[in-house]
């Protein structure tokens, strides 16, 4: 590690944890497989644990994964629930601003 | 299915392609004066985007003739076309209804309303037309839904007859296998499902047997096979084809820390039925979609983040070039020259298949294609 240099926030923060000995809490996040168990996809890493084999970028993955419902814990379940969610947002990249947070429906 | 563990993105970076635009200023569904119909002799391509349209794309005129709305939801724009090459059969409303649309008129002339009473009924990317153009095989997955749980029905394979148009019924119907993702119908009318294996079904008794083995596959030297097979493509190429990744032991005692990691295809040929599965290079990045080279058997290309070819026969990568965006979905050119390659947002990225340079772009009017299946074809 000591001739990487951090080139952006992320690595900053990467950099401080681990001269803060907060290193398993960097291996841990690395641990996180697949879309579910995250709230940001952007922490996720690939099979190699670098992110060379993500999707780039992320919107260009979202409708791919919101879709068959491959992200059920942060993204709407559009299959099942939410089926609006992506209404006036064909694109997400442009449109992301409208894809907003849901919550429970109030029983009538 | 054992859908990879390779999913999420990064943070959005601001790139962004220079439209050729002229196709989004075409009124959707209006055919455009001059444009009645696709001329024969030429590469078309028909895609599905968002909001829920499909689109007729002139490959070599590199301009979007026809844009045609579908009713519903989007999704998730699994697209195959009729052997006359004039309908698109779409995937749509959330994986649920099946439309045929005359890719000449935009009308509309086939529907298949899969759900119906509390049975909700979806299907994955999973039907196929008839060689002769007469029936579409639609692999259906039903769920009754009950007030106080799912109850998850048996999945089966329905037959629909297409001259019955809207609102289509089925006339035929067999248990299929579970977690069947993709199908392509072979030269001698036999279906080929993809799932947990590759499925070959008699289309008129229903009967099914395991033409090429994948989560059975048994060879000591391999650990299991890791598939993503949502993109029927291939018949540019005469093949039903997915990709997978497994680790090949270099020792008998199959440690894993000594295995390599490696990237394979698992192919039907369609022209045959012959089965075939091997590995054509190693497993660097991950890829989401592959295709054999028409006219080059031994070239194999798959895009992701990158657009890689390989020489399958020395498994190894001859090329590889990094893309703006991810892209999903790989096709070619008829004559094998020209890589296509869709899905994700709303452009098709153009590559020369020699030398992997860019050739340009076609970006489509509304908004993501996502897991469309962009398919290539040209009209007889």
């Amino acid at each position: 590690m000591k001739h990487l240099k951090p080139l952006n926030a992320k690595a900053d923060l990467l950099d401080a944890a681990r001269t803060e000995a907060e290193r398993g809490e960097v291996v841990a996040m690395q641990t996180v497989v697949g879309c579910s168990a995250t709230t940001d996809p952007g922490w996720e890493v690939d099979a190699f644990g670098g992110i060379g084999g993500l999707c780039q970028p992320m919107e260009a993955d979202l409708y791919g994964c919101a879709d068959p419902c491959w992200w059920p814990a942060q993204v709407p379940d559009i299959m099942n629930t939410y089926p609006d969610w992506d209404k006036d947002a064909p694109s997400a990249a442009e449109d992301w601003r409208k894809l907003g947070a849901v919550f429970p429906k109030a029983r009538e | 299915m054992r859908y990879g563990r390779y999913r999420g993105c990064p943070r959005p970076r601001a790139a962004r392609l220079t439209a050729l635009a002229a196709a989004a200023l075409l009124p959707f569904g209006i055919t455009p004066a001059g444009q009645a119909e696709a001329n024969p002799g030429r590469d078309y391509m028909a895609v599905a985007s968002r909001p829920n349209q499909v689109h007729l794309v002139d490959l070599e005129a590199r301009t979007v003739v026809r844009s045609c709305e579908l009713p519903g939801r989007y999704g998730n724009g699994t697209l195959q076309m009729s052997p006359d090459r004039r309908t698109a059969f779409v995937l749509s409303n959330q994986f649920e209804n099946i439309y045929g649309v005359d890719l000449d008129s935009c009308k509309i002339t086939f529907s298949a309303i899969q759900s119906a009473g509390n049975v909700r009924v979806k299907t994955s990317a999973a039907f196929a037309v008839s060689r002769d153009g007469r029936e579409l095989y639609v692999h259906q997955n039903p769920v009754r839904l009950l007030p106080d749980r799912y109850e998850v029905l048996e999945p089966r394979l329905v037959v629909y007859r297409i001259a019955d148009g809207r609102d289509a019924q089925p006339v035929r119907s067999f248990p299929a296998p579970r977690q069947v993702i993709i199908a392509q119908t072979g030269a001698d009318g036999t279906l080929f499902l993809a799932g947990p294996d590759i499925y070959a079904m008699d289309v008129l008794t229903g009967a099914f047997e395991v033409r090429l083995p994948s989560r059975s596959a048994t060879d000591p030297r391999y650990g299991p096979r890791d598939v993503l097979s949502i993109w029927p493509i291939g018949e540019q190429s005469g093949e039903f084809i997915r990709m997978y990744t497994a680790q090949r032991f270099t020792d008998s005692a199959r440690t894993p820390d000594k295995a390599e990691l490696m990237w394979g295809y698992e192919r039907i040929d369609l022209a045959t039925g012959a089965a075939e599965a091997r590995d054509f290079g190693p497993f660097e990045v991950v890829l989401f979609s592959g295709m054999t080279r028409p006219g080059k058997r031994n070239e194999f290309f798959a895009a992701l983040t990158q657009l890689k070819k390989f020489d399958v026969g020395q498994q190894r990568e001859l090329a590889s070039v990094d893309l703006d965006h991810s892209y999903y979905c790989v096709n070619f050119s008829s004559d094998g020259s020209t890589v296509y390659l869709a899905g994700t947002f709303n452009q098709i990225a153009i590559y020369d298949a020699d030398t992997l340079e860019r050739r340009g772009t076609i970006e489509l009017p509304g908004g993501d294609m996502a897991l469309a299946t962009a398919q290539v074809f040209r009209r007889p």
